[in-house]
């Protein structure tokens, strides 16, 4: 069974990461204009977020998987307190296409942080499963349909603090704790 | 009446020297040997030492004897949920019984010492398989006692098993019977004289018996009801302290039970020794020749360890029904010519 | 690609888009808790549910080992994130580390000489082997064969010598910095590298003999949890599992960081997507890597005296470090390493590490803390492998399984 083996030299042969990244990128930008999604752009280095609204994040979901994005690499969620704000992006790419593999595109939304909310999209990319739980109970952002919402990595009384928020603060321990700060530092 | 007299008459009594002597020290010894060198031999094949420091110039022998002190001395935990009796009853009754085809197996062709009167010796095969199939009831009853999922699992992997090789075992035993055409233990190993051995005549039923023994002391590679990596120690999982050296010494005093039938049947038992009169010529020295044979076997048994994982139940259970039955019976139809022809 | 993918366990083709709800219980059906407290679990539990001796549902629940990586992340400044991230897999300390030193080089603009460049690349590769032949062991013992353990635990301390003697640390190097490596190579280290490329090679044949063509072996991996191909890319594994299943996909090729792009190495891709393909990837990668080390080395050995940390750093060096690192080859950490402030920005760094591909989404505000460090590891992404693979398999699979997706806990739960 074995010798059924193949080399992938060839099939995806060394080359450069902004190429690839540049074709993943249009392709992306065609297909949510495809669907009439709009987005603006946030440019990172070494991926591109393409923000949506959170009313059309699914149908542009649908469009990228369409266009050949198939896996969900990470759901990253950063906290915005000053902007009251939560943004959750799934950066995606594709294993199968090979002129797009590996470029990162981001499909990003804002959520309010008092009430944050948005549909799940693991009915369109099964691997944002376990991804959408670990946000759900670090950022407290609720996936509507999502299969099986529940903490993944915490017990539940840490989860409903949403330690990754940023007023969450990590309390050290030490014996000098209630010592004023100035008198510790001398 | 002499001391010596009295006491030779006592050890001379078949069910004092096979069941208790060979039977419960013999077979603590060899255990506690088959599991040094199980260690040792894996150890010299995975380039490392073993047992070593508890005793360097025996290699290492004393640490067994340590392990089985401290699972003599540790605190059997009886945990709440379990059913008592069938629980704490479940290990001693299968070691005792897996010892108990010693009681009718014959170690020598002097009548004086057979355990058995000699119309009972016809079907002395017959009888010590009979009992030798009941220990591992108990397996499965000390996993069921147990009240734990893994030691559910573990029980009723035994159970499949038992399944399987019990009548590989038996069949390949009759091939023996059918190429001597007997089940008296004594006249199989009689038609064993001059290294006419019947692993020689008849090596397809051997070779059934080996696996056989080999799975149902659940030894490597089939090593399925307490397969660790997914149901901890299968029946046994709840088990600690003297209790669990029991279940476990019980897999190696059966393996060695059947390793004597084995010689018995195979190997030419005695042979080269013809027993003599008296007790020592005719009775101890004979048994011991068994037992060096049997011990053979149980260490060949311990090396597979060093080389094979473990099949996975229904491969194992495909194996047994789909290749070693048909072997077994093909040992009996090769015994059966073999003795149409008169080679035996 | 051609090679068909032969599918077992109830698998169909057209899985696509169908996500299996837990909490799926029938009638008849027994729940096997397995872990955290198992021979066979690792830090994790898998909650399976079991019908006669088939799997009917694997809930993985994982977590046990969790470690606040990311919270801690963004309050110990650029740095000391290093030494803390390599934690999540000690074996493979290079390889999970370095994404994260080269989004931050990114974020700062700065990018190590050549020289670094090898230098990482060696201990990579040295990481790479170590950690897939910790796999292996594991593995082993997992369907019961003590001997590969032994061997390969006992190899692997051959690469882990290798790596002492190249950072001064068996496991936890901390080697990378951004704009550099902290050593150079020792003398004497190309001779050593040279005689543990030669030993490997001659035991991996031996590996074959007595573990890959064990017939015992192969009929517990054959045609056992297969992944076909469009489930693989659809569940996003990685790693040598995606390419067990027919997916030619290797950071190294995709997007050649470091001096990836200036050497030989094949990247070997099997379409069987069983446990058995699976572990003949890692095999393949060992001898893979061996070959990259050696041509490292060579080079190494060829162009010595040449920096190992970028010029901007370099010159804001005191007299007596910059007398050290020319003397000894030993970038030291400065102080203003520690306060040090980067550039606003988002940058997505990644590597491939033994297990796969590492994500670091590093956000900086421009203060002396990283604003947002998000890490998606190869296991964390390969867990849910658990959950499509498990079903329709014996019990006496899923050793098999999780041994054939080399899941680590402590990596997964960060």
């Amino acid at each position: 069974m074995v010798e059924a083996r193949e080399r992938a030299e060839g099939v995806v042969g060394p080359r450069r990461y902004e190429e690839v990244l540049k074709a993943a990128r249009s392709r992306a930008e065609e297909a949510l204009r495809a669907v009439g999604v709009s987005f603006s752009i946030e440019e990172g280095k070494g991926f591109v977020d393409l923000v949506v609204d959170v009313d059309s994040v699914v149908r542009a979901a649908e469009a990228l998987k369409a266009a050949g994005f198939d896996h969900v690499v990470s759901v990253t969620a950063v906290d915005y307190p000053k902007r009251k704000q939560i943004k959750v992006a799934y950066h995606v790419t594709s294993y199968l296409d090979p002129e797009i593999a590996g470029g990162i595109v981001g499909l990003a939304v804002y959520l309010p942080r008092a009430s944050p909310e948005m549909p799940s999209l693991t009915s369109v990319w099964v691997s944002a499963e376990f991804m959408e739980r670990e946000v759900y109970e670090f950022f407290g952002v609720h996936f509507r349909g999502h299969p099986d919402l529940r903490p993944l990595l915490l017990v539940p009384e840490l989860a409903e603090k949403h330690p990754l928020r940023k007023d969450f603060v990590v309390r050290e321990e030490s014996i000098y704790e209630g010592v004023p700060e100035r008198v510790r530092r001398g | 009446m002499a001391v010596h007299e009295a006491l030779a008459a006592i050890i001379g009594w078949p069910p004092i020297w096979q069941v208790l002597i060979i039977g419960f020290i013999g077979s603590l010894v060899v255990s506690i040997f088959a599991v040094w060198f199980e260690r040792k031999a894996a150890a010299r094949v995975q380039r490392r030492l073993g047992p070593y420091w508890a005793s360097p110039r025996l290699g290492g022998l004393l640490h067994l004897i340590a392990d089985l002190a401290r699972y003599a001395f540790q605190y059997p935990i009886i945990p709440r949920r379990v059913d008592v009796v069938p629980f704490l009853a479940a290990p001693i009754a299968g070691l005792i019984i897996a010892l108990l085809p010693l009681a009718v197996i014959p170690f020598t062709s002097n009548p004086s010492y057979w355990p058995l009167p000699p119309a009972a010796m016809e079907y002395s095969l017959l009888i010590a398989l009979a009992i030798a199939t009941l220990p591992p009831i108990f397996i499965i009853a000390a996993g069921w006692a147990s009240n734990n999922p893994f030691a559910v699992i573990g029980g009723v992997r035994e159970a499949f098993i038992i399944v399987a090789y019990e009548l590989i075992a038996i069949l390949g035993f009759l091939g023996a019977a059918a190429a001597v055409g007997s089940f008296n233990l004594v006249e199989i190993v009689a038609a064993q004289e001059g290294f006419k051995w019947l692993i020689l005549l008849n090596p397809i039923a051997f070779l059934a018996v080996f696996i056989a023994i080999v799975m149902s002391t659940s030894a490597f590679p089939f090593e399925i009801p307490e397969s660790e990596a997914e149901v901890v120690a299968g029946p046994f999982t709840e088990y600690s302290g003297i209790l669990y050296a029991l279940n476990m010494g019980g897999a190696y005093m059966r393996r060695f039970v059947l390793a004597i039938l084995t010689v018995l049947a195979f190997l030419g038992g005695w042979q080269p020794l013809t027993p003599g009169e008296g007790l020592l010529w005719g009775y101890i020295l004979p048994s011991i020749v068994v037992v060096a044979k049997a011990v053979v076997i149980v260490l060949a048994i311990s090396f597979l360890r060093a080389v094979y994982g473990r099949y996975r139940l229904d491969q194992a259970l495909d194996m047994a029904w789909k290749i070693l039955l048909p072997l077994a019976l093909a040992g009996i139809a090769l015994g059966l010519i073999e003795a149409s022809i008169g080679v035996v | 690609m051609s090679g068909e993918v032969r599918v077992y366990g109830g698998w169909r083709d057209d899985l696509g888009l169908r996500v299996i709800p837990s909490k799926r219980i029938g009638k008849d059906v027994y729940e096997v808790f397995i872990g955290p407290q198992h021979p066979g679990s690792g830090h994790m539990r898998i909650i399976i549910r079991v019908d006669g001796d088939v799997i009917v549902e694997a809930d993985p629940d994982i977590g046990y080992v969790h470690r606040t990586m990311e919270k801690l992340g963004e309050i110990r400044g650029w740095i000391k994130p290093i030494p803390l991230f390599e934690r999540m897999a000690i074996h493979d300390a290079c390889n999970i580390t370095l994404p994260y030193v080269r989004a931050v080089e990114k974020l700062m603009g700065v990018e190590a000489p050549l020289r670094a460049k090898y230098l990482r690349v060696l201990l990579c590769e040295i990481n790479r082997i170590a950690s897939h032949l910790y796999g292996f062991a594991i593995f082993s013992i997992f369907l019961g064969h003590s001997t590969m353990y032994m061997w390969a635990m006992g190899d692997r301390e051959v690469f882990i010598q290798l790596a002492e003697e190249l950072t001064g640390a068996r496991l936890t190097h901390s080697y990378p910095i951004p704009g550099g490596v902290r050593r150079d190579i020792p003398q004497g280290f190309p001779d050593m590298a040279r005689r543990a490329v030669r030993y490997m090679r001659k035991r991996l044949e031996e590996y074959r003999k007595m573990f890959l063509e064990n017939p015992v072996i192969r009929s517990r991996l054959e045609g056992v949890g297969v992944i076909p191909k469009n489930l693989a890319a659809e569940l996003g594994l990685v790693g040598p599992n995606a390419r067990g299943s027919g997916i030619a996909y290797d950071v190294r090729i995709i997007e050649p960081y470091e001096v990836y792009d200036e050497l030989d190495f094949e990247v070997p891709v099997y379409t069987e997507g069983d446990a058995l393909a699976r572990t003949y990837v890692r095999v393949e990668e060992i001898a893979q890597s061996l070959r990259i080390i050696e041509q490292v080395v060579d080079w190494l050995e060829k162009k010595p005296r040449e920096p190992i940390v970028d010029e901007s750093i370099y010159k804001k060096y005191p007299p007596l470090h910059k007398k050290i690192l020319e003397s000894q080859g030993r970038a030291k950490l400065l102080p203003w390493m520690a306060t040090m402030k980067v550039p606003a920005g988002a940058a997505i760094g990644r590597g491939e590490t033994g297990r796969g591909e590492i994500i670091y989404y590093v956000e900086s505000d421009g203060g002396v803390n990283p604003y947002r460090v998000r890490i998606v590891t190869p296991s964390a992404r390969n867990v849910i492998a658990f959950k499509y693979a498990l079903p329709g398999h014996r019990v006496m699979d899923l050793p098999a399984i999780y041994g054939s997706l080399d899941y680590f806990p402590p990596e997964a739960d960060r």
